[in-house]
């Protein structure tokens, strides 16, 4: 039992990055899908946020397959924002996929694939199914390394219910699970059966004094009664996507792991739609659609809405929501224009719902919400300036400008930001419309300016191109408007 | 009290039968997907293997759980024997390694025998004395559970064949017995129990059975 010597630190918090979005954690919505001012980190939106939670409730209902819902409205008035809202209302169970129109543009794939795969990714599958596991607290636990350091690890372990008591031989991969887990003598543990899955459930009672030190998210069960080994019926949530992987390839459920999935043929997938279905019908099996997010859906071109079309047509597919923050403007590999740059057809089977540009107020909400995200604290003066740049230029180039200023505010060793750290992360870093005002006025000298008669054909080709940051999209919209 | 839902059930499945040395052995192929083996000895009749197959689960093909009879296990774990036919993919026979789990040797062992009069239950590997075990009928959990006082067996065994007839088990048919490790339980079949045997030797003798294995070998050999 050399494991107990070295008491690791376990149950830290995890350090999370801070993104965009991650402020939102719902909707804010009220049991009669009314929506709150300010809740779950959304702000204002109202209209499109009580839209957003019928379609919620409609996806949970999930008895309507292959819905489409398109989020309009001009940059940053938070359609994404409302998408992961409508991820996290769902919860974990639902699957909810996300996606960027431009991700569907590989080498490796062809686009209808890229755009099945979202799909099928999208609806999950609940599957019951009884397995044989052994659930008791580990008595003691040995693992053996050769010393050379590699070859064949031996181990063995002793488990214990309230009842019995049994040793067992690990095999190789267990114990890679067990090492993993840190699991070690006083645990609670489940292993199933077929799979060699362990799952820690936590501590003994019985061992609950044996160190000083427990971390706050140590939970403390009773040992199990009765036999080591049991059959449970257990419930699997895999999506569409999962089980054609696992079918499709002699590799198995690897290539889920190594992300090298290829094409899926066809016909892998219309065998498992039957199988589910069977499998439904028998009651061993239910589905549960979930949602397909595509942002930026104005990248996709005329084929993949073409696809869309017919996909959504199947009693398989997910509720699909699409954002977009174009205008009337031309259908991606077509001359035609077209509302959102979507085809009047595929427009037909969405409904449509807009967001519209913040008012002051809520923007200095939302501004409040990201200062207290990034753990800044601003003077209500700070934070009064930063609405106004906010209104004048973006809401973005406002947020960025919380985590620049919280910089330059610690760096003269002061807690609270206040307006002179936000008036000089204003000089210092430009907004989009003072740069662009810049490259106005002094075009000629900058590089290749002589092209600058070809405009707009630079300007079509940039419209087409690869994936790009958001605001920069913000700035090309504007642009476009001029 | 009575046996005729198994009866009836084991007349809706389709039966296949073959002689191979002193065995028959029937395959039973249930409407409701679930397949059922059984081994009778030809001179005494009594079953001596009975194992299930229980419809297909998500992932991998269906293992045979055997209810009745030796598991033809592999002392020599490490030789990575070829799997035996009756023994499926138990993790048993992988090669050494390459199984994720498994009770090790030394952990007791449970195994189950019919005779004309009685049903027999031996745990081997069971080094502690008798009056260390405690047998009893549980008549709510339809099954025979043994428990020791100083906790380190429990096993609630299950009586199938009891609750085929629908009678539960009795605390006074229970007898036990140690020796050499070994726990050995025997229950005295009851008058219906061996009734409703009979009636499926019965229900046996009009399936067909195929040739010998033992005949056409040597009919092929002597080609």
């Amino acid at each position: 039992m050399g494991e107990t010597e070295k008491i690791e630190v376990r149950d830290i918090t995890r350090i999370e990055r801070i993104g965009a979005h991650s402020h939102i954690r719902g909707l804010g919505l009220d049991d009669v899908l009314e929506a709150r001012a300010v809740s779950q980190g959304m702000v204002g939106q109202k209209d499109a946020r009580r839209a957003a939670g019928v379609v919620v409730q409609m996806v949970r209902e999930g008895k309507i397959a292959g819905r489409c819902i398109l989020l309009a409205g001009e940059p940053s008035t938070g359609k994404t924002a409302i998408a992961v809202g409508m991820a996290q209302a769902l919860g974990t169970e639902t699957p909810f996929t996300s996606m960027s129109g431009s991700e569907i543009y590989s080498l490796e794939m062809s686009k209808t694939e890229a755009l099945s795969q979202a799909l099928r990714k999208s609806i999950g599958v609940r599957i019951k199914e009884e397995t044989e596991i052994i659930e008791g607290e580990v008595v003691e636990i040995q693992i053996e390394r050769p010393a050379t350091g590699t070859g064949q690890k031996v181990g063995k372990v002793t488990l214990k219910t309230t009842e019995m008591e049994t040793n067992y031989d690990l095999g190789n991969k267990i114990i890679e699970c067990f090492m993993k887990e840190k699991i070690q003598a006083g645990d609670v543990i489940t292993i199933d059966k077929a799979s060699g899955k362990v799952n820690k459930l936590g501590r003994s009672f019985t061992r609950a004094r044996d160190y000083d030190a427990t971390g706050a998210q140590t939970r403390f069960v009773q040992c199990p009664e009765g036999e080591l080994q049991k059959r449970k019926e257990v419930v699997h949530t895999v999506t569409l996507h999962e089980i054609d992987v696992i079918n499709s390839r002699t590799h198995g459920f690897l290539a889920l792991f190594s992300g090298d999935t290829g094409e899926i043929k066809q016909e892998v997938r219309d065998q498992i739609n039957n199988k589910v279905l069977e499998w439904r019908e028998e009651g061993k099996a239910e589905i549960n659609p979930g949602v397909l997010f595509i942002d930026e859906v104005h990248m996709l071109d005329i084929e993949c809405f073409s696809y869309l079309n017919r996909a959504l047509e199947s009693d398989m597919a997910p509720v699909v929501v699409m954002a977009t923050n174009r205008g009337i403007t031309r259908i991606r590999g077509t001359n035609y224009r077209s509302p959102h740059g979507i085809p009047i057809d595929l427009l037909d089977r969405m409904i449509i719902i807009r967001t519209v540009p913040y008012t002051e107020k809520e923007v200095k909400e939302i501004l409040k919400i990201r200062c207290e995200e990034e753990d800044c604290i601003m003077h209500p003066d700070a934070l009064t300036i930063l609405t106004r740049i906010a209104t004048d230029t973006s809401l973005r180039y406002a947020i960025q400008l919380i985590t620049t200023a919280n910089l330059v505010c610690r760096r003269r060793k002061a807690t609270e930001v206040n307006t002179e750290d936000v008036k000089k992360v204003y000089s210092l870093f430009l907004d989009e419309n003072r740069s662009s005002k810049i490259l106005k006025e002094y075009q000629d000298d900058y590089m290749f300016s002589e092209i600058s008669e070809h405009e707009e054909e630079a300007a079509a080709v940039a419209g087409g191109g690869a994936k790009r940051r958001l605001d920069t999209g913000d700035g090309d919209a504007q642009a476009m408007e001029h | 009290m009575s046996y005729e839902n198994w009866l009836n059930y084991l007349q809706s499945a389709e039966k296949n039968s073959m002689i191979s040395g002193k065995l028959r052995k029937v395959l039973y192929k249930f409407p409701d997907g679930r397949q059922m083996a059984e081994e009778y000895n030809m001179d005494t009749g009594v079953v001596q293997r009975r194992a299930w197959r229980k419809c297909k689960q998500l992932m991998g093909e269906p293992e045979w759980e055997i209810e009745l009879g030796e598991e033809p296990r592999q002392l020599n774990f490490a030789a990575g024997n070829k799997p035996n036919p009756a023994g499926g993919g138990d993790a048993d026979n992988m090669a050494a390694g390459e199984f994720t789990l498994r009770e090790s040797n030394t952990a007791p062992l449970l195994t189950k025998r019919v005779t004309k009069k009685n049903i027999e239950w031996r745990i081997r590997n069971l080094p502690y004395p008798i009056d260390v075990y405690n047998v009893r009928a549980d008549a709510e959990q339809r099954a025979i559970i043994v428990r020791t006082n100083n906790k380190k067996y429990y096993k609630v065994i299950p009586v199938p064949e009891l609750d085929r007839c629908s009678i539960p088990p009795v605390q006074a048919n229970i007898s036990t017995h140690h020796q050499f490790n070994t726990l050995i339980i025997t229950y005295q079949k009851p008058a219906i129990l061996c009734e409703m045997e009979a009636q499926v030797l019965l229900l046996l003798k009009n399936v067909e059975t195929e040739t010998d294995m033992d005949d056409l070998l040597k009919g092929l050999l002597a080609k």
